[in-house]
């Protein structure tokens, strides 16, 4: 192409590229961005163009390689035009299938289609993917669409046009009055107003001037500049034209990060092409007006970012950044007036010369203007580039675009900004985004990395890694900066080796202040945010790493052995009994889940496995079934040890009772036992178990179970003594005086709570509440019901009391939960299971009313929920819809909206500490009471939870009496022990590992289930037991 | 140590004459050459830029681009990018200096591997995410670590 001599030519030239474009004419694009590259795009473009030749179709089908679609999971994504259908995740081997079906026959295949996750409706075009359709793509539009190495492209979609525009009809002046007018700020990270910055330049006095583009994208998470400029190269350049033209600058420099290789290169392309056509060099398009890029290749250093850094870096110095004033605007580049903005920022300009200013300024919040590009990584479903106006939340972009976190894990936290940025908890997930929003909750802009998290990221760890990151990229220049990230990494390596200390909060807080306050530049000033936005927000997991050694998210090297067993809250050794199971030891995996839970068989059935959440292999495909893995081997043992085992001898003279025969209660006495205390239980019921034994259902918990390990543990030593309560004639200081020496409270949270709604009326025929009615129904006795039960509650309650009113022959039952799935604290597994039985799950709804006639229930009034702003708990609160309410019939209602501990056994004038809720105040390390001997756990002290946290405040809890009675002051500390590593089994080795998908557990169909209370879950057979322990990948045995 | 061809040098000093502030360029020439920067280079770049030779070296090891010594035919960088970090990149490290048998920095004895550890590949879509050479190789995990690695020569 010849050179353009005026604007004229200019247009002529994109009309005769528009004309000479057959509209018709198949293209195939194939994205060429780093992410599908490394998916394979190329091998997919070679084998287009194999595909091609051998079929004799050259010249009737082109292929393009496009710069990045931003969708970067589904790589390598390939278009068709002109009927733009969106094929992604393509393979060399589909090539031929679509030029047969789609390009000649014209039909669409529907296996490189996207399918949205959640309807399962198949999406042709890109604009129908959620992905992309709540984006709005000024910068990233063109970015798929366009051939990066080829002018032509970019001038037929109006490239150049701005720059047109600009030289023809706009002074310098109205230039920058337009861009300050559109409120664009910049996209570097502190969104200075880029028109202002332009004008400083433009106002200072000096003929020589610089424009710079800093391309040396450097925060670990973001890579849009990384896109555009591999993608859309011209699109920068324009804009630094067009800056260049308004503050009278001759030359630009882009500095770009040298790690980009591919970004150079197509700068490089487009920087002689424009030149080529005269749209870089002497006298553009006729306006007199002369300007030239050069590229600088950075060399690996992240300070560089900083603009004085960067100045200096370009200059071949060491690119330490200098304290300003002078800014750059009045003395950069050499000395002379610089203007340095962000690639992003650059791209932006073209739209608003075009579009107007007032078009611009229209998009976006008050005080931030425009789109933003984030990138989207870490933890999520749909890693990517996302191009939103500024305001959209963070929960449109990470859950409607972003597809939500995956394997069904809790969104816990996004960090944004980077390194200098902070983290964001789940609470302010509906916050809009826009640069003072972000800095109010103590994150920032930053260049718009967006780094999501899960439950099983370690908030500590998180900090240390940003400054272990910014301490090794600080220059060293300053003093704050050099040693202040280096004394708080070296706090925070301690808290995440489980040395910290007390005061080590404290002390970081200290010294981050300082940092901040008095750091050079800008990296050593926002270098502390990561730490502090983690300690305001996740306080609770600095404390457990410093107080109790124990990381949360299970992630800590030093304090993990292995993240199932570190996860589970008392500590079981699950990958040694794991291996046992895969040996064929049975009765050693046993008695090696006993060393930490005395109720094997029962978890094996109803722990809500918190260890499977965090198993290794659920990265790999699938977490190990450890639940029911624990299920085979206690009932393998059940079955062939027939022999009653031997008392734990008795060592000690002092004698501990324990109140309330429930898991927590019966675990304590086991340990205590077990150290060689004698110990007495007292339970006010005839059976033992607490929850287990009264409300947990027969096909959930067979009582011949509860039975074996309630026998187990009196085997061993420890007496119950049943249908003796605590009451005004039998007290704690009657046991006192008995003469035992240390008091363990147990007693369980029991009472029904009621919802406090009108017409709740007791005695009313119909209403029951649902803990007395699993009683009742576990006893024995016969409980009558209607047809049409409503139960009312989502948690563990609700489902149990649900689906043994289907069983008693209910022929519909209503689940009424005010809040969604989401927030029900149950297992997948028996949520699919009620609804495979027939329940019925009515979410958003709340019951206002019971209505009832001559004391017969006849139905609920509700009214509908919709959910609003995040609460304190994390959950987003409920808020009634007006004018929704509606009636639902009902024979039966069953409110189980949960339980308070019943103190009444304990003498009112008592002189126990209470909490604010009403339960008792303990120490939560040692559980003791604000009476010395008396301590108390479990339930009765935290209000309703699951069995695994019971069993693990009864072994805290022999713990703490143990160190009481042998007069030991020191704190509690359960530690993961490691026992002797067991052999490696087959299948373990890397090269071996292969995609296997657990075990599925066998259980009886749902009409049979239905039919009565046996069992559900059959449990795996020895051969699937094994084969499934076999999938354990042994993590602990890095350690 | 191998002696290293001074011509060369001349060529790219040559090359550089017109160019403003030429430091950083002329170290990347010279490491593309030589894979490094030979401790020999130093004082006739300095002459050739009419700076002192402490300022070439405070360049060449201010910038983590730069490397003082030769590196292996096949350099794998470990992205520890916080995307990575995320996503199991530590272990991906664990795993690579386990192959290898050299921890970052380091270079094996046979000149067959060198390991570094990235700030951001800037590929966090794919996280966890190595590079070697110029080839990225995205989604990690232990498997496809020890494939990759098997395939360098």
């Amino acid at each position: 192409m010849e050179r353009l001599k005026n604007s004229m030519e200019l247009d002529n030239l994109r009309k005769s590229i528009l004309e000479g474009r057959d509209t018709t004419k198949v293209i195939v694009t194939i994205c060429g961005g780093t992410g599908c590259s490394a998916w394979g795009s190329e091998a997919v473009r070679e084998a287009f163009i194999g595909e091609i030749k051998k079929r004799g179709l050259e010249g009737k089908v082109e292929i393009k390689k496009t710069g990045c679609h931003g969708f970067c999971e589904r790589g390598p994504v390939v278009v068709i035009l002109p009927q733009e259908i969106f094929y992604q995740q393509m393979v060399p081997d589909d090539v031929s299938e679509v030029i047969t079906e789609t390009i000649i026959n014209n039909n669409i295949i529907g296996r490189l289609l996207y399918s949205d996750p959640i309807t399962g409706r198949k999406c042709i075009y890109d604009y129908e993917v959620p992905f992309y359709k709540k984006q709005m793509r000024i910068v990233l539009g063109d970015n798929g669409r366009i051939d990066p190495t080829d002018i032509s492209d970019y001038i037929a979609r109006d490239g150049y046009k701005a720059l047109e525009k600009v030289l023809g009809q706009m002074s310098p002046d109205e230039v920058i009055e337009t861009v300050e007018n559109s409120g664009l700020r910049g996209r570097g990270g502190a969104g200075f107003p880029t028109g202002k910055k332009w004008r400083f330049t433009k106002q200072a006095s000096n003929n020589e001037k610089y424009i710079i583009c800093n391309a040396d994208e450097g925060d670990p998470g973001a890579f849009m500049d990384r896109s555009v400029l591999e993608g859309n190269p011209h699109s920068v350049i324009e804009g630094m034209i067009i800056a260049a033209y308004a503050i009278g600058a001759k030359v630009g420099y882009i500095y770009v990060r040298a790690e980009y290789p591919l970004a150079v290169n197509h700068l490089r392309i487009a920087i002689s092409e424009a030149t080529g056509l005269g749209l870089l060099g002497k006298n553009i398009l006729n306006s007199g007006f002369d300007f030239e890029i050069r590229i600088k290749e950075g060399a690996g250093a992240f300070v560089c970012g900083e603009e004085t850094g960067l100045i200096a870096s370009i200059e071949g110095r060491r690119g330490m950044p200098r304290s300003r004033p002078p800014f750059p605007a009045n003395s950069g580049l050499d000395g002379k007036p610089t203007n340095i903005n962000n690639v992003e920022t650059f791209a932006n300009i073209r739209s608003i010369i075009l579009k107007g200013a007032e078009w611009y300024s229209n998009l976006g919040t008050q005080g931030s203007k425009g789109t933003k590009i984030f990138s989207l990584t870490g933890r999520i479903n749909n890693t990517g580039l996302v191009e939103v106006p500024m305001g959209a939340t963070l929960r449109e972009i990470i859950f409607d675009i972003g597809g939500g976190i995956p394997k069904g894990r809790k969104f816990k936290a996004v960090q944004m900004g980077g390194p200098s940025g902070g983290c964001i908890p789940a609470r302010y997930l509906d916050l809009p985004i826009d640069y003072e929003s972000l800095k109010a909750v103590g994150s920032m802009m930053g260049s718009g990395g967006m780094i999501v998290m899960d439950e099983n990221t370690c908030m500590v760890d998180l900090a240390r890694f940003f400054l272990n990151f910014t301490q090794s990229e600080s220059c060293g220049k300053c003093t704050p900066c050099r040693l202040g990230t280096k004394q708080m990494l070296e706090i925070l390596t301690r808290i995440t080796k489980g040395e910290g200390r007390e005061g080590d909060i404290e002390m970081l807080l200290k010294i981050a202040m300082v940092v901040k306050d008095t750091a050079l530049c800008g990296l050593g000033q926002t270098c502390p945010n990561p730490v502090l936005s983690t300690i305001n927000n996740f306080r609770n997991e600095y404390e457990a790493h410093i107080i109790e050694k124990k990381c949360p998210a299970a992630v800590c090297d030093a304090l993990v052995i292995s993240p199932c067993q570190h996860t589970c809250p008392v500590g079981v050794d699950i990958p040694n009994y794991i291996a046992y199971i895969a040996d064929g030891k049975y009765y050693e995996a046993v008695e090696l889940i006993r060393e930490r839970n005395p109720f094997p068989a029962i978890c094996g059935r109803i722990c809500h496995h918190p260890c499977e959440l965090k198993c290794r292999r659920g990265e790999l495909d699938e977490p190990l079934s450890i639940r029911a893995l624990k299920r085979f081997v206690a009932d393998w043992y059940f079955k062939h040890i027939t022999d009653a085992p031997e008392p734990f001898p008795v060592t000690k003279d002092e004698r501990v009772a324990i109140i309330g025969a429930g898991p927590a209660g019966l675990s304590c006495a086991y340990f205590l036992r077990k150290m060689g205390y004698r110990v007495t239980v007292f339970e006010a019921l005839p059976v033992g178990g607490g929850m287990l034994g009264v409300a947990i259902p027969d096909f959930r918990l067979p009582k011949e179970i509860l039975q074996k390990e309630i026998e187990y543990i009196v085997q061993r030593g420890v007496e119950i003594k049943y249908n003796t309560p605590l009451n005004i004639n039998f007290t704690i200081d009657d046991l006192r005086k008995e003469g035992y020496s240390a008091i363990f409270i147990a007693a369980g949270s029991q009472k029904s709570q009621e919802i406090g709604i009108p017409g709740e009326v007791d005695g009313l025929e119909g209403l029951y509440y649902g803990l007395r009615f699993l009683r009742d129904i576990k006893i024995g006795k016969t409980v009558k019901i209607g047809k049409r039960v409503a139960a009312i509650g989502g948690g563990n309650t609700a489902m149990d009391v649900a689906r043994t009113a289907l069983r008693l022959g209910a022929h519909e039952v209503n689940v009424f939960y005010r809040r969604t799935r989401e927030e029900m604290p149950v297992t997948q597994l028996e949520y699919k299971e009620a609804l495979e039985e027939g329940v019925n799950f009515n979410f958003l709804v709340s019951p206002t009313r019971i209505v009832s006639k001559d004391w017969r229930v006849k139905g609920l009034e509700c009214i509908r929920m919709t959910l609003g702003e995040v609460d304190e708990s994390g959950r987003r609160r409920p808020i009634s819809i007006e004018g929704s309410e509606f009636f639902i019939e009902a024979d039966t209602v069953i409110p189980s909206v949960g339980q308070a501990p019943d103190l009444s056994f304990l003498p009112p004038d008592s002189k126990f500490e209470r909490a604010r809720w009403g339960a008792l105040e303990v120490d939560k390390n040692t559980l003791s009471t604000n009476i010395p001997v008396i301590f108390a756990g479990g339930d009765f002290v935290t209000g309703p939870t699951n069995i695994i946290e019971a069993i693990a405040a009864g072994k805290r809890g022999s713990i703490a009496i143990n160190k009481y009675l042998q007069g030991d002051t020191s704190r509690v500390e359960i530690r993961d022990e490691k026992k002797e590593i067991l052999h490696k089994f087959s299948g373990q080795d890397a090269e071996e590992i292969e995609f296997k998908p657990r075990l599925k557990v066998p259980v009886i169909p749902p009409e049979e289930r239905k039919k009565g209370f046996d069992e559900i879950e059959i449990g795996f057979s020895e051969e699937k037991a094994k084969e499934e322990a076999k999938r354990c990948l042994r993590c602990d045995m890095e350690r | 140590m191998e002696k290293i061809d001074i011509n060369k040098l001349e060529e790219i000093l040559s090359e550089f004459k017109d160019e403003n502030w030429p430091v950083i360029p002329v170290l990347q020439r010279v490491q593309e050459e030589f894979g490094y920067i030979p401790k020999e280079t130093i004082e006739p770049i300095s002459k050739a830029l009419n700076l002192f030779p402490s300022q070439i070296q405070g360049v060449a090891t201010f910038y983590a681009q730069f490397y003082l010594s030769p590196k292996g035919r096949n350099l794998i960088r470990v992205c520890r990018g916080t995307a990575c970090h995320v996503r199991g990149g530590r272990t991906i490290l664990k795993l690579v200096k386990k192959y290898t048998n050299i921890e970052e920095g380091e270079t094996t004895e046979d000149l067959k591997f060198s390991l570094e550890t990235v700030a951001c590949l800037g590929a966090c879509a794919l996280s966890p995410v190595i590079m070697v050479n110029k080839t990225y190789f995205g989604k990690m995990n232990p498997r496809r670590v020890e494939l990759v690695l098997k395939q360098c020569k």
